[in-house]
């Protein structure tokens, strides 16, 4: 999707594309808008703020216990730490998954997502299909997905109709003893985040 | 306002997990749209009740047949139309321009780049907890019976049903008035946890909750 040069299509693919270049021409034309800011914007999202950013959160989180603690006590401030913070993550908070428990996150009346940690949300996420069922049916949904949980694990689905942002937090996967934070990092998918998936020691099963 | 957007509990959707479900978009034009729709309310270029209340006066049909960035696209025009920053038939007129071939206009302004993405760093948190909230953690209480005509972040789903406060967020001015310019003081937002018995009635599945952040106004004592 990254051709870097969105605006300079020569020719549009569509009616609404038609529609969205000229709304930018009109507002670009007029000076209102700065090409450059909608570029600043587009390549934020696209290479500085991602679930690499959650990733690290939750990695350094399974190394460090009292960075746990401040991040089940303040998630805001704890990934502040890390540098990550801003629009769409200034009242976070972090649902820790335990053998008995396994949170995930929707927003039924929209798309509300933590941006700061995982950048702008899945098509699947904005979905009617899963706005609608994820707080109905969640064990169907997470099916879907791949991951049967045993019956004994109960299921809390988080949906973010306020401005709090929330931000699973998945156990530890066997079989990483010894890993760096960067190896563990690189197993947090950000489905893990949300809650539609769980880390594998073998590595990104989904994204 | 109970619209289509509401879509906790609604059946017939499909699945989740469709090929290329996973991509954040998938043209160009869609992350530039979410840029301009931020930039029409960083630079003040709009009017009406913000971006996502407009999106939901969308009409029902309309907004189920629109993608996700066609909405904000839908938004974004309306914001803009509503202040009188373009009037009706311009965008009609670009597109004829563009259409013909006519060269995509450009505009440079670095520091208005700058002062968005210092924009997207600023940290708006909610106001503290107060110290006497009507409602502290433990208590049981049941969301109101409510039909508001215009935006609220009280889902259709949760109406009339009773749960348990697990945590006061904190303080925040009620949506369902602030976002029309309403002079409101903020009020504590509770977390609020569900049984699914309570929302859907009984399950083959084993139970789960369902928690929600609601403003003080949404509930009353069970």
């Amino acid at each position: 999707v990254s051709d870097g040069h969105g605006h300079h299509h020569p020719r549009p693919s569509s009616a609404v594309e038609l529609r969205a270049r000229a709304l930018e021409a009109l507002l670009a034309e007029r000076g209102l808008v700065s090409t450059d800011a909608i570029d600043a914007v587009v390549e934020l999202y696209e290479n500085d703020v991602g679930p690499q950013n959650g990733a690290k959160v939750v990695a350094r989180a399974w190394l460090d216990e009292a960075y746990r603690e401040r991040l089940e006590a303040d998630a805001t401030l704890a990934i502040a730490e890390l540098g990550f913070g801003g629009a769409e993550g200034d009242n976070m908070v972090v649902v820790a998954n335990s053998p008995t428990v396994h949170n995930m996150v929707v927003c039924t009346l929209c798309s509300c997502y933590p941006w700061p940690v995982l950048g702008l949300p899945p098509t699947w996420y904005k979905s009617p299909p899963y706005r609608a069922r994820a707080v109905s049916e969640p064990r169907a949904v997470l099916r879907e997905f791949g991951l049967e949980l045993s019956n004994g694990v109960e299921i809390r689905v988080w949906d973010s109709s306020a401005e709090v942002r929330y931000l699973v937090l998945p156990m530890r996967p066997d079989g990483t003893d010894g890993w760096s934070e960067d190896e563990l990092a690189g197993v947090v998918t950000r489905d893990c985040m949300i809650g539609t998936a769980v880390p594998s020691a073998r590595g990104p099963a989904t994204t | 306002m109970d619209g289509v957007h509401d879509m906790g509990g609604m059946h017939g959707f499909g699945t989740v997990v469709e090929t290329g479900g996973e991509l954040a978009y998938h043209e160009r034009w869609e992350p530039r749209v979410f840029a301009i729709q931020m930039l029409v309310g960083v630079q003040g270029l709009g009017a009406g009740p913000g971006g996502r209340p407009t999106r939901e006066e969308m009409e029902p049909a309309a907004y189920l047949a629109a993608s996700y960035y066609e909405r904000w696209l839908y938004s974004a025009e309306q914001r803009l139309l509503r202040k009188g920053t373009i009037a009706p038939g311009d965008i009609e007129a670009m597109m004829e321009r563009l259409g013909e071939g006519e060269a995509m206009p450009e505009h440079r302004d670095a520091a208005m780049a700058e002062r968005m993405l210092e924009n997207l760093q600023t940290r708006m948190p909610m106001d503290p907890a107060p110290e006497q909230a009507r409602f502290g953690p433990g208590q049981r209480v049941r969301v109101k019976r409510m039909h508001p005509p215009g935006h609220t972040r009280c889902p259709r789903y949760a109406r009339g049903a009773a749960g348990v406060v697990e945590a006061v967020r904190g303080a925040d001015r009620l949506p369902d008035r602030a976002v029309y310019g309403e002079p409101v003081d903020s009020e504590p937002v509770y977390s609020v946890a569900f049984s699914s018995e309570e929302l859907w009635g009984p399950s083959d599945e084993p139970g789960w909750v369902v928690s929600l952040d609601l403003w003080e106004t949404y509930l009353e004592a069970a």
